[in-house]
């Protein structure tokens, strides 16, 4: 009968541990094997890129929307800890800045042109445990990544092809790159 | 030597079912409907609240990371799916359908299309979604869901290569109404089925 119960209370105590760790490890699993794609397709580290207009041939993660133009930007502050600045031009239009951590997360959201403000919308995205240099831009905004490794998106609100187009020019001036001293 | 083998099938069934259980209960196994977990329902228009919600639980998480990866935060967006038509029938490629509605309390909202496996019909029809620019500031809007384009339709959201598809309609900017009581504040757009190909029944 006691070894019986050892049995079972055994079997309970895996599956509990499997149960949690499934559920723990799956955003990581499912964002890794998302970033992995998209060095795959050559985005690069610490630069944003503008990706094709989204269309059924295009698209890379579920349920993109075909009216909005997506840059991404992977950053990694495993090898690096210094912050990133991270900026988008103004979009008249819908646009915003979103982070998103390695567990899929999204941490943070900064809003494009609020209010009618043209300046680009500006972020110093910096890794936890790193203190903000002094002098920055009074319209920065400072945020720490929860986990060393994620990615940024703007999204800009591009229904046509000739949106997109604009969009294209406008997100030359896009910037994430490791803060200069 | 069999006790090792026992103790090893015990503990690899335990694994087993640690692995299986927690994939099916966040409804990455077991073909469940994305949203079969939904909380809120306005109009038909399926939604589970806790997207977007740092409160959201492991299961939910685990979800949203397989069927809405790098979906915003509830205050920035809010996404509702829709998979049957007005009479509670699948959505189906081989079916026509009307789908009306008006304005949303959003600073921009839109309907996409998407196929059984969450992704944009393999088509080039190049009319996958109707948005709240497409049809400017019209009170009430209409538009066609068909595998071709039908004659005189307004607007039209292509069904072709989608097989059994769903609607997500996304409100980006949401107003605190919404947020507050989606339920009563979201403007539910309407599925009437038209007909469907002979031999692919109702």
């Amino acid at each position: 009968m006691k070894k019986f119960f050892l049995i079972c209370l055994g079997f309970v105590l895996v599956a509990f541990t499997a149960h949690k760790f499934t559920l723990r490890a799956t955003p990581s699993v499912i964002m890794n094997k998302a970033m992995q794609k998209m060095q795959e397709r050559g985005v690069p580290i610490h630069k944003f890129v503008l990706g094709e207009r989204t269309t059924p041939q295009t698209q890379t993660v579920v349920r993109p929307s075909p009216d909005l133009a997506y840059s991404i930007c992977m950053y990694d502050f495993t090898k690096s800890k210094q912050p990133l600045e991270i900026k988008a031009a103004y979009w008249r239009d819908y646009g915003s800045i979103s982070f998103f951590d390695a567990r899929t997360n999204n941490f943070s959201t900064v809003r494009v042109g609020v209010d009618g403000d043209e300046r680009p919308a500006s972020v110093l995205l910096m890794a936890q445990g790193i203190e903000a240099p002094a002098n920055r831009p009074n319209n920065e905004q400072q945020i720490i990544s929860p986990t060393a490794r994620g990615l940024v998106l703007i999204r800009r609100l591009a229904p046509s092809a000739e949106t997109y187009a604009r969009v294209q020019m406008v997100s030359k001036q896009d910037k994430c790159q490791p803060l200069t001293e | 030597m069999m006790k090792i083998i026992k103790l090893v099938s015990i503990l690899g069934l335990g694994l087993g079912s640690g692995v299986i259980s927690a994939l099916w209960m966040s409804g990455l196994i077991g073909g469940k409907a994305l949203d079969s977990f939904a909380d809120i329902n306005a109009g038909g228009w399926r939604s589970d609240w806790s997207i977007g919600s740092p409160a959201a639980d492991p299961y939910l998480r685990a979800r949203v990371a397989r069927h809405g990866l790098l979906a915003l935060s509830k205050k920035e967006a809010v996404y509702f799916t829709r998979n049957v038509d007005d009479e509670g029938e699948p959505l189906r490629q081989d079916c026509q359908y009307e789908l009306s509605g008006g304005g949303q309390d959003a600073m921009w909202w839109s309907i996409t299309l998407y196929d059984g496996d969450s992704r944009l019909p393999m088509n080039t029809d190049n009319a996958l979604s109707i948005d709240a620019t497409k049809v400017g500031g019209a009170e009430t809007w209409r538009a066609m869901i068909a595998p071709v384009k039908p004659q005189d339709a307004p607007y039209w959201l292509s069904s072709n290569h989608a097989g059994q598809f769903d609607l997500m309609i996304r409100l980006y900017r949401p107003s605190k109404a919404v947020l507050d009581d989606p339920e009563t504040n979201i403007n539910p757009p309407r599925i009437q089925r038209l007909g469907c190909q002979q031999g692919s029944g109702a």
